[in-house]
């Protein structure tokens, strides 16, 4: 019998998982070796993913209201003031990026599943599959995302996180989508290639071991592109009190200093100012950490 | 202002088109400084045409871009001159020339042909606003003017000017673009085009027909020619002399007879013996053993030496002069009395 | 068993005409963008459709129970109230109402709205829809115009001082949600060092303006959309810039870049109509992502700066629960960006000879 192995059918051993996460890892950072910025992302990014993870052991309780303490300066006591009841806004700022990171680490791995099965379906399956997949795609890439989360808002209460996270992805998966097609599509035009070399040489792990890691890479970007629509979907619509002002999330805190005056104030300032700053320190980082590695994937934007 | 630069009326001699003196061309890069174009001097008479002939990478193009001051950037004219008479008989030196008067310069008096003629022409512009582009640009014709050359032109090119000038780019065939672009390099009615590989890129019959037109153009037109190609009989079929080059330097010049019957120089020797005869049996085809040297350290002495078959140990230390080897024939081998062509070279007949 | 008696073929002539139909249609570039926006929009109001009606305690429902159980109407007269007002009555099977919704939308009749009875939704969208057009659509614009031209200058002096600042600063306000720039514009700007009026800048225009096209109205309106407009230029430009940027370097080494060059053409004439043209011409399929990006950001940015726009009216909408509105207006804003992506891609057409008739993404 012929030998005839399709190469997008190639079964094999796997060669374990730990020794294919450490791959991955590594051709990670050797990515993110390649910038600066792309680094100074990365530590931003694990901050405050650290910081979502150990803020609210730290301070297990914001403090209760206190009435004589409204809109206090900055001092030792209370670092970056208080708030519009009492309470202290650095304790809140600790506690209050859990939520946010959750929510979008739900979203992102929610919409990058769906865009990963879909996208690489799309690009291996063509014809009209393929076909169909992308006219789905380019639809709801068309319809405006934020403003049907707000109008979806007034039916469905937003009060759990998975709730939130799913109705943020179901709208966000078509930018993914489109680049995991088009990196498998690529993948696709190489495996074919060194299939055939693989083959020759009798092995075929080489094949995996290469791309399988290059794939690893790629998803940490959309995931990370992923989170980052998340959050703004999520904080925009604490904003606007169209999700429950329940818990403690710097979206919630943004609303509160807007709606109770705290922008009028020296004194609160900062109540403000502290979450605003957060949150855009935390996109910052996940774009400046995903265009790092969107420049090692796209040649043609590295070049410099 | 230099003595040469006056008319040449005086003195008998007709002064070239164009005369190149020690060219020296450098592309600056991370690995190095690369010597792309070596001491190259040579004359383009009026109404002549030469074919520059050599492997890829010997530095051909690069030479045909430094006529028009049109290299990369990285790559700079480091030393030597590039005369230019005027048709009003004023010689002017093109690397003195200022941003403006250069612009100018380049087309109306120069043209080039590119190879990869694919993607030579703007793929958002008509062929016809391109011709327009390329007249506005000089202040040379009225629209009317440009209209009637154009046509007039295409029509030579064997190519229907109706329909062509109001095609984009991309619905026109490879070969129509390069005719189209072969067209638009007359337009301006230059003394010198350079045809920088016309027809790679092209299929066998497209090719053959461009040379056609071409020799068509030379009969009709007065234009001088440089014809660069690593294709020996292509160039033979439209020079008046060759000259080839390796590694950046200029190593033989001579009548187009002289070279292909007599070659002076193990190089040109080797490239001829390298093309299969047209008729005939196939026999004693060698390429030439070898790569090409590394034009950041080329070697020492003569550059050919590594490959030469003739090359004793004096070639790895003294580089060769242009030895005056015949009538017009100059080759730079220490050893030119050595190479003879033995084979019988069979007449392609036109 | 071969099929290729004449007789067998001849059930296929309409087949084959129905396919070459199809594929003139699907050959025609414009023609191929044209149905996809129609299906767009098709599927959107379906999609508002089934939500408005399927949802639990869908607006419907929940109006007619109220009807019935605080104002005493019969079931009959609560339905017809409510067919009048959500345009479809909801007595009918769902296929019918659907249908009914559906030509009842190519009417351009949206219903009426709940909160303040007797206006119907179109006039309130006629009323609000204009200032978030002028307002987004001329912020779209000027980013995307000054976002080519910089990205262009970025790339012909590439590595300059300039390049390193414009992309560290359109990198930054890229990243930076613009929502949040929009509050920082008002806390500093307006607020804390009081250099803008921000109260006095509410609104789509000043009280007692007669709306009309003459300067002082035009001036008036631009100083009410001023900052609107600023945080949609601040936050969508860094992506055009780096955008043209990129496709202006691969432009340069193009062949025909160098042959405009040997031709002896103006640079201002290469950079404008060899370089510029050809590099813009990628940016066009961004304008999808720019346009909904910079309509759906509207919501938020009109709310902080009590712009009076369709998004400040949707919001206002979803507060007091008037479904009607809230379903035209989302609608409106759907077909807003459909139609602006529609532009954007007959305009690409025009100026990509290519695409014209062959067609390719």
């Amino acid at each position: 019998m012929a030998q005839t192995v399709r190469p997008g059918q190639l079964e094999l051993a796997p060669p374990g998982l730990g020794q294919r996460l450490a791959t991955a890892v590594k051709v990670f950072f050797r990515l993110l070796a390649h910038s600066k910025a792309g680094f100074l992302g990365f530590l931003g990014v694990l901050f405050f993913v650290v910081l979502a993870l150990a803020g609210p052991i730290i301070v297990p309780d914001a403090g209760r209201p206190d009435m004589t303490k409204i809109y206090q300066p900055p001092s030792l006591e209370h670092p970056l003031g208080t708030d519009y009841e009492g309470r202290d806004v650095l304790k809140q700022m600790l506690r209050g990026g859990r939520a946010i990171i959750v929510v979008a680490v739900l979203a992102a791995t929610l919409s990058t599943l769906i865009s990963i099965t879909f996208g690489a379906l799309a690009a291996y399956a063509g014809g009209w599959l393929d076909s169909i997949i992308m006219m789905l795609t380019d639809v709801v890439l068309t319809i405006p995302q934020f403003p049907l989360l707000v109008v979806l808002s007034a039916f469905v209460k937003l009060d759990r996180p998975w709730l939130l996270a799913t109705l943020i992805a179901l709208l966000s998966w078509p930018t993914l989508l489109r680049a995991v097609r088009a990196q498998v599509l690529s993948l696709k035009e190489r495996e074919y290639v060194e299939a055939a070399r693989a083959l020759d040489l009798g092995t075929t792990r080489i094949l995996f071991g290469e791309i399988l890691p290059n794939m690893a890479s790629y998803i940490v970007m959309s995931f990370t592109i992923g989170m980052t629509a998340a959050i703004y979907a999520q904080v925009a619509l604490y904003f606007l009190g169209l999700a429950p002002l329940a818990g403690e999330n710097w979206g919630i805190m943004l609303n509160l200093a807007w709606v109770r005056g705290a922008i009028f104030y020296k004194d609160s300032l900062m109540y403000i100012l502290a979450p605003v700053l957060a949150i855009s320190l935390l996109q910052l980082a996940m774009v400046t950490m995903s265009r790092s590695l969107e420049d090692v994937f796209n040649p043609r934007l590295r070049e410099s | 202002m230099a003595a040469w630069q006056r008319s040449s009326a005086s003195n008998g001699a007709p002064v070239p088109v164009l005369s190149v003196r020690n060219l020296e061309v450098r592309y600056f890069t991370r690995a190095g400084t690369v010597q792309a174009v070596r001491d190259v001097s040579f004359d383009l008479h009026a109404s002549e045409s030469i074919a520059l002939i050599g492997e890829s990478g010997c530095g051909k193009t690069t030479l045909g871009l430094a006529l028009l001051r049109l290299l990369p950037k990285g790559a700079r004219i480091v030393d030597g001159e590039i005369r230019y008479r005027r048709r009003d008989g004023q010689v002017i030196d093109v690397l003195q020339l200022d941003e403006e008067e250069i612009r100018r310069f380049r087309w109306q008096e120069c043209a080039m042909v590119f190879q990869g003629a694919l993607n030579a022409l703007n793929p958002v512009l008509r062929v016809w606003d391109q011709m327009l582009d390329t007249a506005r640009a000089h202040a040379a014709l009225s629209r009317d003017e440009v209209r009637e050359r154009s046509e007039r032109l295409l029509r030579m090119v064997q190519l229907e000017p109706e329909r062509v000038l109001n095609a984009y780019p991309h619905e026109l065939s490879g070969g129509m673009r390069q005719r189209v672009m072969i067209a638009m390099s007359l337009l301006l009615d230059p003394q010198i085009i350079i045809y920088d590989e016309p027809t790679t890129a092209l299929d066998i019959l497209t090719q053959r027909a461009i040379i056609e037109v071409l020799r068509a153009l030379r009969e009709q037109l007065d234009f001088s020619m440089l014809f660069i190609s690593h294709d020996l009989p292509l160039a033979a079929e439209l020079a008046d002399r060759v000259a080839t080059m390796y590694a950046g330097k200029i190593i033989e010049v001579g009548d187009v007879r002289e070279i292909f019957y007599n070659p002076r120089h193990p190089y040109t020797l080797g490239l001829i013996k390298a093309v299969p005869p047209i008729v005939g049996e196939l026999y004693d085809i060698s390429s030439i053993p070898g790569t090409p040297p590394n034009l950041i350290e080329p070697p020492a002495g003569c550059s050919f030496h590594p490959r030469c078959p003739y090359a004793r140990e004096r070639c790895a230390r003294e580089t060769p002069p242009l030895y005056e080897v015949g009538s017009l024939h100059t080759s730079a081998c220490h050893y030119w009395r050595e190479v003879k062509l033995e084979r019988q070279v069979v007449e392609t007949g036109d | 068993m071969r099929q290729s008696t004449p007789i067998a073929r001849a059930p296929m002539i309409p087949q084959l005409a129905a396919r070459r139909f199809a594929s003139v249609v699907f050959r025609s570039y414009a023609l191929r963008r044209v149905l996809k926006a129609a299906l767009t929009i098709y599927l959107v109001a379906t999609l508002t459709f089934f939500i408005v009606r399927l949802m639990p305690g869908n607006p419907v429902d929940v109006y007619i129970h109220t009807l019935i159980s605080q104002y005493g109407f019969t079931y009959d007269d609560a339905a017809n109230q409510a067919a009048a007002l959500f345009a479809f009555n909801p007595n009918e099977p769902l296929l019918v109402q659907y249908w009914a919704y559906l030509r009842a939308l190519t009417r351009g009749d949206f219903g009426m709205s709940l909160v303040s009875p007797g206006t119907p939704v179109t006039s309130v969208i006629m009323t609000y829809l204009p200032w978030t057009l002028f307002s987004a659509g001329l912020g779209l614009l000027i980013s995307f115009l000054l976002g080519i031209m910089l990205g262009m200058v970025m790339a012909y002096q590439r590595e300059g001082v300039l390049d390193h600042i414009l992309t560290a600063a359109g990198s930054f306000f890229q990243s930076i949600p613009n929502y949040l720039v929009a509050i920082v514009i008002v806390v500093f700007f307006g607020v804390q060092l009081g250099w803008l009026p921000i109260t006095e800048m509410r609104g789509a225009y000043s009280p007692g303006m007669q709306p009309g096209l003459n300067l002082a109205f035009v001036k008036d309106a631009l100083y009410h959309a001023a900052l609107p407009i600023l945080t949609y230029v601040l936050t969508t430009i860094g992506a055009w810039m780096l955008l043209m940027k990129s496709s202006t370097l691969s432009t340069l080494e193009e062949d025909y870049v160098t042959v405009a060059r040997a031709r002896g053409l103006r640079d201002g004439r290469i950079m404008r109509s060899y370089v510029g043209r050809n590099a813009v011409l990628p940016l066009f399929t961004q304008m999808a992502i720019s346009a909904g990006f910079v309509v759906g950001g509207s919501v938020v940015i009109e709310k902080i700066f009590v712009y009076q726009g369709i998004g400040f009216i949707l919001l206002d909408a979803i507060n007091r629960r008037d479904y009607p509105v809230m379903q035209g207006i989302f609608l409106i804003i759907t077909f807003a960006v459909v139609a602006a992506n529609l532009l954007a891609d007959l305009l690409y057409s025009r100026l990509d000879p290519r695409i014209r008739v062959s067609g390719g993404e």
